[in-house]
């Protein structure tokens, strides 16, 4: 489906930076999402990670740098740029006296869709978010994860090829947030690039292709990557009490170290990929080390996270 | 669940913020009126409003009938009174009631994060404002609309000329608009809701109000001496105290040169419907003059108040009253007719307050556009 090199990346910034006054929020930010893929923005409040969507989104001027949007240019060719972008924000606006349905038909006619299509759109849109039941009540009787619901079938409502997702996930009990993980899946099945900010990282691990950090209004592009991948290479094993994993994985030769201070049953091993880990069992079993647990640390994004922030104080 | 690809043409490149599709304006106004009308509080406004006014015209022709009484043939002018009353309450109200209508309309949105939704999509930014406009002035339409009968009312009662009505109601509505432009104008560019309105209102007083007594303080500014000529009796008959020989004589005493001032008045929407209304327009030579013009109706006596402020201090004054029907000197004659040469004064205000409209609208559309460049203190895009 690409045949030209432009629309590769659905979605780019390269060099963008953006002040608000004195105030830099958005230093230097570089990210590319390619069709079909989710990538994660991650990091601490504060960093950027809004400005710089606002940006994609084309509401807001970057001071520097350029931004493609489907192959558009939000400063020059605004509405066609915006026109691909679905944009869920942070912060909930709903318009109280508009019913589920009337919000999702006004903004599909806001895309230039016809009003029946616009209606036929919004109630299946609403069945894809499970709001369907809720279709004629007005905007104003929903909770606060039925709003952020409507407000992620509002970004979807024109088809868009781009999506960005602001804190998606905030206000979602934990069987919505399974059901917008698998969603996002599906839309990036079908082809969507879809960039996604989030504070709950275990989350975001499965979900998303590629993840970009950003620290104080910088992207962090492959030191971070680098992190990330070794996070992945990152596995802990447990084991029964009375086992000395910490002089198994010595003998076995490996990189290592201990999980919980001086408790010799527990470790955190570096293995290259998961057949490495898979030999890595069978020597630790075979050696006799009784061992009860044995799986890939955490989560990866989360670890990276927490080096960061480490690494800033 | 399988999607249906939305191949749908692309808006046509370019940034479009000047770019308007009535079909986008349609959308606004829509969402606009609809968040309006299902809130209760409108009802009620609306019935404050007819009640309002409906008790005012009530109470006015009771009182008017006591006064001058009904049925004698004479009352009518009487009634033009209360036209013109009505008229003012109608938009005296209408100016404080628009500005709720569209003072909040940009910033409240914002503040509720409604706007920035509506400005990812591919409408424009005039789409966006000017469709906030006209769903305002719907709004504010409806209580013109509702004030209707009351306005038919006082002008059967009256005998204004045939089309003072429909002139009056037409330029009634023209200075809705404006007004709603104004408030959206303010919402636009101040970050909180509260300084909009409290703008607006300002702007609509300094309209209404504040123009008036400008006008009124800068009396002393334009008053000079100036030398007039005045016919004055010399010999009265001793029986009547009347004229009976009067002569010409030259005075000079401060006057005030309105004529530089006159165009304060010109910007107050009072004076722009008076001014618009078709009076009983023929000032017959004996009203002027000593009566001047009391047999204008109220609207009339403005529009003539306010163009005589216009030609600025007479040069003649005649205090030779002989008793007879007075015959008006030829300086006076000359006078009255440059009064009534002189052109209407309405166009003028209506075009001030067209650029004024225009002028907000264009902020208001430059706020709304994105993407934003540099954004105003306080406020944020989402």
């Amino acid at each position: 489906m690409t045949e030209n090199v432009v629309v590769t990346a659905a979605l780019g910034a390269q060099g963008v930076r953006r002040a608000f006054g004195v105030v830099q929020a958005v230093v230097n930010a570089n990210l590319t999402v390619p069709p079909g893929t989710v990538t994660a923005l991650i990091g601490p409040n504060g960093c950027g990670k809004t400005t710089l969507m606002l940006m994609l989104a084309g509401l807001l001027k970057p001071d520097a740098g350029t931004i493609t949007v489907a192959g558009k240019d939000p400063l020059t060719d605004g509405p066609a740029a915006r026109s691909h972008v679905g944009w869920m924000p942070d912060a909930l606006g709903t318009w109280d006296s508009l019913t589920c349905v009337e919000t999702l038909t006004t903004f599909g006619r806001a895309y230039g869709i016809p009003p029946a299509e616009a209606r036929d759109r919004a109630f299946s849109l609403l069945e894809r978010v499970h709001l369907a039941e809720l279709a004629a009540q007005p905007a104003r009787v929903l909770s606060r994860g039925q709003k952020q619901r409507l407000s992620l079938a509002r970004a979807l409502v024109h088809g868009p090829r781009v999506l960005i997702l602001d804190e998606p996930a905030s206000g979602l009990d934990p069987r919505s947030r399974v059901e917008l993980r698998e969603l996002v899946r599906e839309l990036a099945a079908e082809g969507t690039a879809v960039l996604v900010s989030s504070h709950v990282l275990s989350e975001l691990d499965e979900m998303v292709d590629d993840a970009v950090f950003m620290s104080k209004g910088v992207t962090l592009g492959d030191s971070a990557d680098a992190l990330v991948a070794a996070a992945r290479q990152r596995w802990r094993a447990v084991a029964r009490p009375g086992t000395d994993l910490h002089a198994a994985l010595s003998a076995l030769a490996r990189d290592w170290s201990p999980a919980v201070e001086s408790d010799v049953s527990q470790a955190l091993v570096q293995v290259t990929d998961e057949d490495d880990a898979a030999d890595l069992l069978s020597a630790l079993v075979a050696g006799g080390a009784r061992v009860s647990a044995f799986g890939p640390v955490g989560s990866a994004l989360e670890q990276v996270y927490l080096t960061m922030e480490e690494e800033r104080r | 669940m399988t999607d249906t690809l939305v191949v749908r043409p692309e808006p046509k490149a370019g940034r479009g913020t000047w770019r308007i599709s009535w079909r986008g304006v349609r959308l606004i106004t829509e969402l606009e009126l609809k968040q309006r009308v299902r809130s209760t509080k409108w009802k009620w406004a609306l019935a404050a409003f007819v009640a309002l006014v409906g008790v005012v015209t009530l109470l006015l022709s009771g009182a008017m009938n006591m006064l001058f009484g009904v049925g004698d043939g004479g009352g009518s002018d009487d009634y033009d009174v209360l036209f013109g009353v009505v008229v003012f309450f109608v938009l005296g109200l209408g100016l404080l009631v628009s500005p709720t209508l569209s003072a909040t309309s940009i910033n409240g949105d914002s503040k509720e994060g409604t706007l920035a939704p509506l400005q990812a999509t591919a409408l424009s930014s005039v789409d966006i404002v000017i469709g906030k406009l006209v769903g305002a002035w719907v709004a504010s339409l409806a209580f013109l609309a509702v004030s209707m009968p009351f306005i038919i009312f006082a002008f059967v009662l009256s005998d204004a000329p045939a089309f003072a009505v429909l002139t009056t109601v037409l330029v009634l509505a023209i200075e809705l608009l404006v007004v709603c432009a104004i408030g959206l104008g303010w919402s636009a560019v101040t970050a909180r809701t509260p300084a909009s309105a409290v703008l607006t209102y300002v702007t609509v007083a300094c309209l209404t109000v504040i123009s008036l007594i400008l006008f009124g303080l800068t009396y002393p500014l334009v008053t000079q001496p100036t030398t007039f000529r005045v016919y004055d009796a010399v010999t009265y008959d001793d029986v009547t105290g009347n004229a009976t020989e009067c002569y010409f004589r030259e005075e000079t005493w401060e006057q005030a040169h309105t004529e530089r001032t006159w165009w304060l008045l010109a910007m107050n929407p009072f004076v722009i419907v008076a001014d618009a209304a078709p009076s009983n327009d023929d000032l017959v030579e004996p009203d002027y003059g000593y009566s001047g013009y009391s047999n204008q109706t109220m609207l009339g006596s403005i529009k003539y108040s306010v163009r005589e402020a216009r030609l600025g201090p007479r040069t003649v004054e005649n205090w030779c009253y002989t008793g007879e029907a007075q015959e008006l000197l030829p300086e006076e004659v000359k006078r009255l007719e440059q009064l009534q040469s002189l052109s209407p004064i309405w166009p003028y205000g209506l075009a001030f307050h067209a650029l004024l409209a225009g002028g907000a609208l264009w902020l208001a559309v430059r706020r709304v556009d994105v993407p934003h460049g540099k954004l105003a203190t306080g406020t944020r895009v989402a």
